[in-house]
Formats: structure tokens, C-alpha cells, sequence
């Protein structure tokens, strides 16, 4: 067995995020704990990655730590606030891209190729050059290019191989050498495991390699690739995880929706559920203490199937070679 | 409300769900389009495949269900499905692969060639507005073989020309879809609130290729359409009246929305 990687989110994030970073920070697996450790942390200068960038997102750019994002959809700008003001000021660059844009990017970046040719973007106005060079932006040229296909003459657009240099994201279960278990629709993470060159991720359930052996078929990332692994349960709240809990609306309603409106909203949600708690667990003791145990067990799963049939991943362990 | 009565944000789910094939693979996007997908599966297209950008194949709601999926990523999408992947497989295998028959998709903005825009309202150098993204609409719309489009009908939403076009329809006419690199595509509907809409090209090569008004609502005067259109509309030589919804339609519309997150009340 391998050595352990576990860690409290503290220490993961002081030691594998660093200042200038560029995070992926997940879409069905978004590391909302580890998001908010740094904040904590005050980390400065990231640039935010994902397919569609969620409130963990936002969680960064109001929180002074994140000055750019790529992404095909960031859910901080569709509500007039804070985050557009960054956006139209220039204290957020931003580079639109498209959810399938970033996947592919990340693919390519996972397979160690330059870029990768895709149809995306073919007939819109997002290729129009001075929309590509826009003052908002922090990639110019490097964003994308269009050619014919020299085997064809079929036009594709090529997206740069994206590499990031951290993700966090959040999972169902690991190890402690940090073999990571995800099951259910998978977003863009499968790719961002294994492009980025540092990964840290968050678990509900931290198991014996035995566990994680039984059943390596559900395996998205061998420990080799991880560079921590933090127990972690309610760590995607208050979004959902398959098989663990669904969406938090009503917390989200009542403590989130406001937080991009001015700094002094986010200030007091930051105040209360980042920097005044040391790490989820003492957010989740919080939100019992605030809204009642029977508000957090109400977000369990109740519905939704399990398998039936028994899977086997059997071999024969007394192989013939000759007929005797 | 009785089960007689009824919204215009009811109608334009109930009339985009009848809109859907016998059969053929799916993709929905965020919003309006899986309710309406959810409610066709459920009622009226029992043949057809719905499959998400996020990574669910062939999902069969289970009878039991208590709510279409809010937003894409609604894990509610992993309890009846055939296949459960990532992204790459589903809007890159899937969508980019060609195996797509239908995209059902909503936005800020469309106008009369039926580009879409969901990224900006004004010059997206110095914008009015920004939004929250494409996310899966731009592929959708570059690769899906037909696109159905499901908005409230308002004049700042339907207009002469997208602010920024992020999901070609036919983009500038004729052609222009096959200049670009994209295949052809259609026969293409917008459904809004007050009727339905078809464009006047089978594929996007011939014909003029603008959104025409073919139905109207129940007691919607085709005038009242052209108000709230910003260009001057063409209509059908004989526009018909779509029949209103059935109690059938009504009663699971409601129930597959029990929170309000697709049909505000009183909204429209």
C-alpha cells in the first residue's frame, strides 16, 4: 500500500494550492468545502476553471482570491451584482467558452496533445476576431484557432490543451493513498482528474483499498495521480451528491442569494459560513446549531436505484495451456 | 386555478411537448426544454431517448416522479437512465459524434433565422447585461439534426438579430449554415407563449429560411404576436389555433414543477 494522503482541508490547500493557480473547481462534483477552505486561506491571484462555475465559484471572486475565470457558463454573472462589476471593470477577466470547450480542453490536456479540432463554435459570433480579443479577456490568440482540416478541407475550430494547475473536486469515496470512487453522471470531471497537475479531493467516505479493489471499474482516478485526500462528508453541500444528499434551495435561498448584491452581503455570509468555521465539519455543526438537525437530515436521498445484480470481476485462476 | 384554466407559461410547455418526434435521440438543455422533454417522454413520445450534456443516456423518467429535473445536473437524472458518463462522451461521442435527432434548447434571445444568444444582451465589448452562459447550447445547436426551441414570446427576446449569436440557426439566410462548416438542419419549431413557429426551409440551404407563424393560442390574435416580435413577422396563409391543454397535460405539467421553478405564477 501506498503512503497516505490524508489531510484536513487546511493543510491540503496550504501545501498544493498556490498563489497564481489556475483551480478547476468542479460541476457535479463541486468541492464547495474546499472551495471555501480557500477562501480561508486567503489564496490570491487563481483564475477559476470549469464547464459551468457554480456559487464555489463565486465563493472565489468574492472572496478577493480568484481574478479570472474560463468557463462556459458562470452562474455569478447571470445576476446583476458585484460579480458583473468585476467582469465589466476588469477586476475578473474572463474567457466564455462553452461546457463542451472546456471538457474537450481538458481532454487534451489530459492526453499531452498541443490542442484538439472540434465543430464548437462553428457559425456563432464567439469566433469573430474582436470579440476573441476583447479588453476583458487574458488569452488573445491563445484562446482558439480556425483551420481546415488538412486531411478534408472540413473546417474546425482548435482549442488549446488545458492543463490546469489544481483541481478540487468533490467524491463518494477514496482511499487514503487516494484511489477516488465517483458514480452517477460525471460532468467534466472525469477529464479534469487526470489533467491537472496537482489534485485535491474531497470525500464522503474514506475506505479501505480493499473496498475501492472489490470494484475498480467505478474508479475515476488511481491514487498515484492525487496529491490529497480529505474526509469530508456534506463536502459538496449545499450542493448535491449521488447517493448522499440533494440541492440545499432552502439554505441557498436564505444565506447565498444575496451574496454577490453588495461586499457587505458577501462579508457577512463569509463572515458566518467561511472564516467563521475552521472546516465543514464545524460548518455542518453550524448549520445544525442554525437551522436544526432535522433541516440537514431532510436533504438525505430517499429515491433513486441501487444495483440488483451482483457484478463480479471473476478470472480463472487455474488456466489450462494444454489440453491433458 | 381549475384544471380549465391555465397559463401561457403552461401552454408553451404543454404545445412543445406535443411538438416532439415519435422517436429519435434527445438532447435537452437547462430549464424549459427538459420539463417540456420530461412531460413528452411521460405523455405524448414514450419512443424517444432523452439524453443531458452532463451525461445521462436514455432516461426514463420513473412513474413515480416527483419533479422534472431542475437544472442539467439534477441527480434525479441517474434514477431511470440506461447510461450514466461524463461530458465528453455526451456532448463530444454523442452530440459531436452526429447521433443526435433532436436538440430542444431555450434562451435570452432569438431572432427571425432562429440564432440563439444566451451569453449578453447588447455589444459584448460593453454589455447591457451579461448572462450566465452557453453552457451545451452552442453545440447543441451547431450539430443537433433539429433544433426545437421553447421561450416566452416578448419583443426584447424576439428580435431582428441576436445580440450575439452563440447557437447558429440558420445564421444569415440560405446557405450559410454549410458556409460556416455546420451540416444542415431542420425542420426546425420555436414554441412561445402566445403560438408556434416553423421556418421556411427544410434544411437551411433553400427556401428564405425566416421564422414563420403557423399557430396561435387559444383566442391569441396573430397581431398581438407581431407586437411582441421585433421585425416584421411572416405568418402562414392559413394560421391555425393550437387546441388548449388537456386536464391529462395540465395535471402532470404541475406535478413534474412542484416548486415553481419553471412556471412562476403569474408571470406570464
Amino acid at each position: 500500500m501506498g503512503a497516505s494522503k490524508l489531510m484536513d482541508e487546511n493543510e491540503a490547500v496550504a501545501r498544493f494550492v498556490d498563489d497564481g493557480d489556475s483551480v478547476y473547481v468542479g460541476y457535479t462534483s463541486a468541492a464547495y468545502g474546499l472551495c471555501q477552505a480557500i477562501v480561508r486561506a486567503g489564496k490570491r491571484d487563481l483564475e477559476a476553471i470549469g464547464g459551468s462555475v457554480g456559487p464555489q465559484g463565486t465563493f472565489l471572486f468574492m472572496g478577493g482570491c480568484a481574478n479570472r475565470v474560463r468557463a462556459g457558463y458562470v452562474a455569478a454573472a447571470l445576476r446583476p451584482g458585484i460579480v458583473q462589476e468585476m467582469m465589466a471593470d476588469g477586476r475578473l477577466r474572463f474567457e466564455d467558452y462553452s461546457n463542451q470547450a472546456i471538457a474537450l480542453m481538458l481532454m487534451a490536456g489530459a492526453l499531452g496533445i498541443p490542442f484538439i479540432p472540434t465543430r464548437s463554435f462553428l457559425g456563432t459570433d464567439y469566433l469573430r476576431p474582436e470579440f476573441r480579443d476583447h479588453a476583458g479577456g487574458f488569452l488573445g490568440a491563445g484562446k482558439w484557432a480556425e483551420m481546415e482540416s488538412p486531411f478534408d478541407g472540413e473546417k474546425v475550430v482548435l482549442l488549446p490543451a488545458l492543463r490546469p494547475d489544481v483541481a478540487v473536486l468533490h467524491a463518494q469515496r477514496a482511499d487514503e493513498e487516494g484511489n477516488v470512487q465517483v458514480w452517477g453522471h460525471l460532468g467534466d470531471a472525469r477529464w479534469a482528474y487526470w489533467a491537472a497537475k496537482k489534485v485535491i479531493v474531497s470525500a464522503e467516505e474514506i475506505v479501505p483499498r480493499d473496498v475501492i479493489a472489490a470494484d475498480p471499474g467505478r474508479t475515476v482516478v488511481p491514487g498515484f495521480r492525487v496529491s490529497a485526500v480529505v474526509h469530508m462528508p456534506w463536502g459538496g453541500h449545499p450542493s448535491s451528491l449521488v447517493g448522499y444528499y440533494d440541492y440545499d434551495y432552502a439554505y441557498q435561498a436564505r444565506t447565498m442569494s444575496r451574496m454577490t448584491r453588495s461586499q457587505g452581503e458577501w462579508e457577512a455570509f463569509a463572515a458566518e459560513w467561511i472564516h467563521g468555521v475552521r472546516d465543514r465539519a464545524a460548518y455542518i455543526e453550524h448549520y445544525r446549531e442554525v437551522f436544526g438537525d432535522a433541516a440537514l437530515d431532510a436533504l438525505a436521498v430517499n429515491a433513486g436505484p441501487s444495483p440488483i445484480a451482483p457484478v463480479r470481476y471473476g478470472y480463472n485462476s487455474t488456466l489450462r495451456f494444454r489440453m491433458e | 386555478m381549475s384544471d380549465a384554466e391555465y397559463t401561457l407559461a403552461e401552454m408553451m410547455c404543454v404545445v412543445a411537448a406535443r411538438e416532439f418526434p415519435a422517436t429519435g435521440v434527445v438532447m435537452a438543455g437547462m430549464g424549459l426544454p427538459m420539463i417540456t422533454a420530461t412531460l413528452a417522454k411521460m405523455l405524448h413520445a414514450p419512443g424517444i431517448a432523452i439524453c443531458t450534456e452532463v451525461g445521462a443516456f436514455d432516461w426514463l423518467p420513473p412513474a413515480e416522479l416527483s419533479r422534472a429535473p431542475v437544472g442539467i445536473h439534477d441527480i434525479n437524472l441517474n434514477h431511470g437512465s440506461a447510461m450514466v458518463s461524463d461530458m465528453v462522451d455526451a456532448l463530444g461521442t454523442l452530440l459531436m459524434g452526429g447521433n443526435v435527432d433532436l436538440g430542444v434548447l431555450s434562451a435570452a434571445q432569438v431572432d427571425r433565422f432562429g440564432n440563439l444568444n444566451t451569453l449578453v444582451l447588447g455589444d459584448y465589448r460593453e454589455p447591457e447585461r451579461r448572462l450566465g452562459g452557453t453552457g451545451g447550447n452552442t453545440e447543441i445547436a451547431c450539430m443537433a439534426r433539429r433544433v426545437l426551441t421553447v421561450m416566452p414570446q416578448e419583443r426584447r427576446r424576439f428580435v431582428e438579430r441576436v445580440d450575439f449569436n452563440t447557437s447558429p440557426g440558420y445564421i444569415d439566410g440560405p446557405g450559410a449554415r454549410a458556409r460556416a462548416g455546420l451540416g444542415p438542419q431542420g425542420p426546425n419549431a420555436v414554441v412561445s407563449t402566445f403560438g408556434v413557429f416553423a421556418f421556411d426551409t427544410p434544411d437551411g440551404a433553400t427556401g428564405s429560411c425566416e421564422m414563420v407563424l403557423e399557430r396561435v393560442f387559444p383566442n391569441m390574435d396573430p397581431d398581438i404576436v407581431r407586437l411582441e416580435t421585433g421585425w416584421d413577422l411572416r405568418a402562414a396563409a392559413n394560421i391555425t389555433e393550437v387546441p388548449p391543454p388537456t386536464a391529462e397535460e395540465l395535471t402532470l405539467l404541475r406535478r413534474l414543477d412542484p416548486h415553481h421553478f419553471y412556471l412562476t405564477p403569474g408571470r406570464y
